[in-house]
């Protein structure tokens, strides 16, 4: 037995990504440690945990977000690392820095590399300089005719918005270069009298774009993997909703250019750790980079799924300055997975997060499905976090089979007490245009009318209230209790 | 005689038309035989109605069953009958004093719609302030106490009569 | 238990003559418990649909759990007195199950004179809680009733048996610890005011129901003092201020709705323990019955036949069957209780009235319910037969008959004559339930046989006064005797005086028997022990 990376890691993080992380670090023998607000003390990440530190805050968030306090635990419990996981301090910078300066690991790239790719401009033009496609874009200018002849030379179409504007106003879409000049003399009068700024700017224009991100390892040193791409272009409010690997329908030719081009930028920017390079992607096939994220990505287990690979044994060992275990050419994917984000929401009424108590928790059990979360039976679901619940990740030997089980295993899924999108999910995924991959991050406003609750079928309802009644302990006395011989009797009148 | 149940804003009844050699259900005025029961507690369970062999899953939330069933989720609540309409509710007549005092303030006058449990009257007795809730729905025939003035335990202080049905 | 091997025809010309014969008997039975469940002056419908009630038996419908039985006692009590003006005696009794227990009905009947309790009405109500006493059965009374019946008031208050019973019963049953609910839809005044008054549970309509010793109008005709029906005993006031009534409900629903969540909070009930099978129906479909039971009441047939189209599968494990023949007596199961079956096939003989008094002693030794299936002519009668000493065996049989402990149950299905009647549990033995078929008589002889006697006591005084006969005279007498007589036999007659719990269908037999005797099983068995039998 090979000693441990490390001896003991503190998972920055709550829910299913703190339970995830857990889990791979009982496999490689590492003691873990939880942090926990004091309304948390019962949660899942807690009990899987070998030690639980709690930490305080007004709220609950707040609490996961105290840089001070997260990494005083850390010392006081001996953690040798800290693992994020994402969102709350993943993508701090000042956090990878206390931790380092705390003489602690931090599971993720260095503070300067977070900086780099936290700042849209800076990450933008690092990729721009390292031969990775942007958007083409034109810079506001106080002349308007050397606005208009720039903007021509990028191509059509443009989006042409307000320099210091928002909510659409000063915005236009130009498709061809006769109407640039009108289009942009429109957006300039309208931003002078909506924000008082009449300078415009304008870059090319993506229609029904894709979203597709690439899972790349670095070693730190200049050495760079991908692990394939990821769709997630199916999303609500700006957030995605199920994401798949490979993408689909996506030409080889097309995928490795934006693979090669996702390990061209983590090689330049010397990437330590487990990252995610976004792109858009449009029909035409240009793809151009988004951002870069820093940490373990939400959908992190669709390429787990197809690549055999346990991302955060990848991270814990790249941190430990192992290096890359394996060169691009030992990496193979496999068949094709989904993940849906189960969220306690209502889809009929705009996505508005719901709260509730998970009152049942049948989960299915297959060997080609991932159930990824920290719930419990009876567990209270607040405000006081995101409102997503669960993963259900899906394996299939194609993406047609994994479309198919991944509907079979949502209706198997039951999550009641609360309302949640899981219903929702399965329509999507049964949606003819989901099927055909015809996907575009306006995939669900598009198809919104053929994606909402759908009648009661006539044949179900009366299976609905049946089991709806005898679930009533009333209905089931009136039913079983009656004393023989009258219930063999029946409705008998002499 | 049976139990009324409410799914998507439509109410539903079902009532047993006999219970062998099976249960027979009438649900909306159709019969529907069910061969093989599910158990009787919240979980997973299967049940055969008319001839077809339904896997769900149900949970009991006050009065609200859960229930999952073919990829979907269904929320069914209890209509009580009686809790609701003009005359409805088996509640008193009057409102009477639950201890002497003196009225604080009077919400609802002579005439007025009120429902069960809406605040008729606050009133103040041993330094503390109580709102006496409307006993049940209808409209207020009578206020025996007005602002200020003082009473005794079990004193009548308003009364209320049945909605009509053309108000 | 072997399966009774039936010997009927279904094809037989006979078969199809008796079968003709009583479904035109069921056929009248059924208009008649129409007539008297449903016929009502549309005047008394209307005002009853104006004041919002429900009719009496949509408020049983309305209580009973769906989909279960109601076992109707007494459909047709009264329903030769009166000229017919006060059907089923103006009130419903049964026995039921309202929130799984099993419970006796009790309901007045306002579309009839307001209610009002008439003699056979008292008699009713009486015998209904007797059969709750017996069987320790929940009473549920839905009380809508102007009170006594003025105008019969001689027989309807004063004695042992009338409507103070009522009341006696009442506080018995409660002092037994069996329960009773009132649920007050109308007016319950003067005596009636005590049915809620001694009730464990009253519900109370607002509006609709009220409960008091004097109505306004005897208030004001004795005080002066004018008092509405609301201020007097409304559902406001008896349970907000005098207590009279637990629970106001708003509507009739309601009541009832109130009514079944107060029974579904009494315990239930710990039967004894019967000796049970899982139930099965007949082999033999009881519709034959039909085919089986003469045209003719001089005409003898198997009551082996009978027993086949009531028990369990059919099976009968016969006792004795080679002695005493014209008793039947056996093992076997209704609705899978066990019971002990006796079943006249002839005239009762020395040997077979022995038969029937051990096989009673059998039974409850063995803690078995009997039933009696009663078509009888009596004991056999002249000099040889006294000399064997028929009377003390008969008496055997009285005695070890009278001093049961087990329940018993008696199907009147042809004949009752004479001691016979006495023998085979008749209404005066405290039978459980007894029920009457259709084509059934009773009587202490025959129309015949007491016609010939009275004729003939009639020309032996004739003789002994003047010595000649007037044919004439002796003719119309006889006649008289007959028809007299012949009414008063008829079932109609018996169950209109509440001789029995009402006629049944043949058919409906298996099932009057399943829910009578489930609800026997409610009484812990009687006291072990006979009297002196006389060998």
């Amino acid at each position: 037995m090979t000693t441990p990376l490390f001896r003991k890691i503190l998972v920055a993080n709550r829910g299913e990504i703190a339970c995830r992380v857990m889990r791979t670090l009982a496999e490689m023998d590492i003691a873990s440690v939880a942090i926990h607000h004091r309304v948390e003390a019962r949660a899942r990440h807690v009990q899987m945990a070998d030690e639980a530190v709690e930490i305080t805050g007004e709220t609950p968030v707040a609490a996961h977000l105290d840089i001070e306090q997260i990494v005083a635990a850390a010392r006081a419990c001996g953690a040798d690392a800290i693992h994020p996981g994402y969102g709350f301090l993943s993508e701090n910078a000042r956090f990878a820095e206390a931790v380092a300066a705390a003489g602690i690991t931090f599971i993720g790239p260095d503070a300067a590399t977070i900086s780099l790719m936290g700042d849209k401009i800076s990450a933008r033009n690092f990729a721009e300089v390292n031969g990775v496609a942007v958007a083409p874009s034109v810079m506001p200018t106080d002349d308007l005719d050397v606005f208009v002849a720039r903007a021509k030379s990028i191509g059509f179409p443009l989006l042409i918005k307000a320099a210091a504007g928002g909510g659409g106003k000063g915005m236009s879409i130009v498709r061809s270069a006769g109407d640039l000049a009108e289009a942009a003399r429109i957006a300039a009068s309208e931003a002078q009298r909506y924000f008082g700024d009449g300078r415009v700017y304008a870059e090319t224009y993506v229609e029904r774009p894709r979203h597709i991100e690439v899972q790349v390892l670095g070693d730190g040193e200049g050495g760079a993997i991908h692990l394939f791409e990821r769709e997630c272009s199916v999303q609500r409010r700006f957030q995605k909703i199920i994401e798949e690997a490979p993408a689909a329908r996506l030409e080889p030719g097309l995928r490795e250019a934006i693979c090669q081009s996702a390990v061209r930028l983590a090689s330049a920017a010397k990437y330590r750790n487990a990252g995610t390079v976004e792109y858009i992607l449009g029909a035409d096939g240009r793809f151009f980079f988004l951002e870069m994220n820093t940490r373990l990505q939400v959908e992190h287990p669709v390429t787990e799924m197809i690549t055999g690979l346990d991302l955060v044994r990848a991270q814990i060992e790249l941190a430990a300055g192992k290096g890359l275990s394996l060169a691009q050419s030992d990496v193979r994917a496999n068949g094709h997975a989904i993940e849906c984000r189960i969220c306690a929401e209502d889809p009929d009424r705009d996505f508005l997060p719901e709260t509730g108590q998970v009152q049942y928790l049948g989960v299915p059990e297959e060997a080609w499905l991932r159930f990824e979360s920290a719930l419990d039976q009876a567990q209270k679901v607040t405000a006081d976090f995101d409102p997503m619940l669960a993963k259900l990740v899906i394996h299939g030997k194609d993406r047609q089979e994994a479309v198919d089980r991944s509907i079979g295993a949502l209706d198997d899924l039951a999550l009641l007490g609360i309302k949640t999108n899981i219903d929702y999910l399965a329509r999507v995924l049964d949606h003819g245009a989901f099927r055909a991959g015809e996907l575009h991050t306006g995939f669900v406003s598009e198809h919104g009318g053929a994606l909402a609750s759908p009648e009661i079928p006539a044949a179900m309802l009366p299976q609905v209230l049946a089991a709806a009644a005898l679930g009533f302990h009333e209905f089931q006395e009136l039913a079983l209790g009656t004393p023989q011989p009258y219930a063999a009797i029946g409705g008998w009148r002499n | 005689m049976g139990i009324s149940l409410s799914l998507d804003d439509k109410v539903h009844h079902v009532t047993i038309l006999r219970r062998h050699p099976h249960l027979v259900l009438v649900i909306d005025g159709e019969e529907h035989e069910i061969t093989r029961l599910p158990g009787s507690g919240d979980g997973r369970g299967i049940m055969s109605i008319g001839g077809h062999e339904v896997a769900f899953a149900r949970t009991t939330l006050g009065d609200r069953q859960i229930v999952r069933l073919g990829g979907r989720t269904f929320d069914v609540s209890l209509v009580d009958p009686f809790s609701k309409g003009g005359a409805a509710g088996g509640a008193q007549n009057v409102l009477k004093a639950p201890m002497p005092g003196s009225v604080i303030a009077v919400h609802r006058q002579p005439g007025d719609k009120v429902v069960r449990g809406e605040p008729l009257i606050t009133i103040e007795s041993m330094k503390l302030q109580t709102a006496l809730p409307a006993p049940r729905d209808g409209v207020v025939s009578t206020v025996l106490r007005t602002e200020g003035e003082t009473f005794e335990k079990e004193e009548v202080i308003a009364t209320l009569e049945p909605e009509t049905e053309d108000a | 238990m072997r399966k009774i091997q039936s010997m009927i025809s279904t094809s037989s010309v006979e078969f199809r003559r008796y079968e003709a014969h009583n479904r035109r008997l069921i056929a009248e039975f059924r208009e008649r418990q129409e007539t008297a469940r449903h016929a009502r002056p549309q005047r008394d419908l209307e005002r009853l649909s104006k004041q919002g009630k429900m009719r009496p038996r949509e408020r049983i419908e309305k209580l009973l759990d769906p989909g279960t039985p109601f076992l109707e006692l007494s459909s047709l009590a009264a329903n030769m007195a009166y000229d017919g003006d006060s059907p089923s005696a103006s009130s419903i009794v049964g026995i039921g199950v309202v929130s799984g227990r099993e419970v006796v009905i009790r309901a007045d009947d306002p579309t009839v004179k307001g209610g009002a309790w008439y003699p056979l009405t008292a008699k009713k109500i009486v015998r209904a809680l007797d059969i709750a006493m017996e069987n320790r059965l929940p009473v549920i009374h839905l009380c809508d009733s102007a009170g006594g019946f003025l105008q019969l008031q001689s027989e309807v208050f004063p004695d042992k048996y009338m409507a103070g019973r009522i009341f006696r019963n009442q506080s018995i049953l409660s002092k037994m610890g069996v329960k009773q609910l009132a649920l007050v839809f109308g007016h319950c005044t003067a005596g009636g005011a005590y049915i809620p008054g001694l009730s464990d549970y009253s519900v109370i309509v607002r509006g609709t129901g009220a409960v008091f010793l004097g109505g306004p109008p005897l208030v004001k005709a004795a005080t002066g003092e004018e008092v509405t029906v609301e201020e007097l005993g409304g559902a406001d006031m008896h349970t907000s201020i005098s207590g009279t009534c637990d629970y106001p409900a708003a509507s009739e629903e309601e009541a009832i709705h109130l009514g079944r969540e107060i029974v579904a909070q009494w315990d239930r009930p710990k039967k004894w323990d019967c000796q049970q099978e899982t139930p099965e129906d007949p082999a033999y479909d009881p519709e034959e019955l039909y085919g089986i039971i003469p045209d003719d009441i001089k005409k003898q047939f198997d009551m082996r036949e009978v027993i086949a189209r009531i028990v369990d599968g059919s099976r009968f494990h016969e006792y004795q069957p080679a002695y005493g023949t014209t008793l039947i007596c056996g093992f076997a199961n209704i609705w899978g209780y066990k019971v002990g079956i006796l079943a006249n096939n002839g005239v009762l003989f020395n040997d077979s009235s022995l038969k029937g008094g051990h096989f009673i002693e059998l039974c409850n030794q063995n803690n078995t319910p009997l039933v009696f299936l009663q078509n009888i002519t009596g004991y056999m009668i002249g000099r040889e037969y006294e000399r064997r000493g028929i009377t003390k065996d008969g008496a055997k049989m009285i005695m070890a008959q009278s001093c049961s402990r087990v329940p018993k149950f008696t199907v009147m299905c042809n004949g009752s004559f004479g001691a016979g009647n006495y023998g085979m549990c008749g209404r005066a033995f405290d039978g459980r339930l007894l029920f009457t078929w259709p084509n059934h008589q009773i009587g202490v002889m025959g129309g015949d046989q007491a016609a010939n006697t009275l004729a003939e006591v009639k020309v032996n005084q004739m003789k002994r006064n003047g010595g000649s006969v007037d044919e004439e005279e002796v003719r119309q007498l006889w006649e008289q005797t007959r028809s007299a007589y012949q009414e008063q036999l008829s079932a109609y007659y018996s169950t209109s005086e509440l001789w029995d719990d009402g006629i049944i269908d043949p058919v409906d037999t298996r099932n009057a028997l399943g829910v009578a005797i489930s609800a026997s099983l409610n009484a812990p068995l009687g006291e072990a022990g006979y009297g002196v039998f006389r060998f």
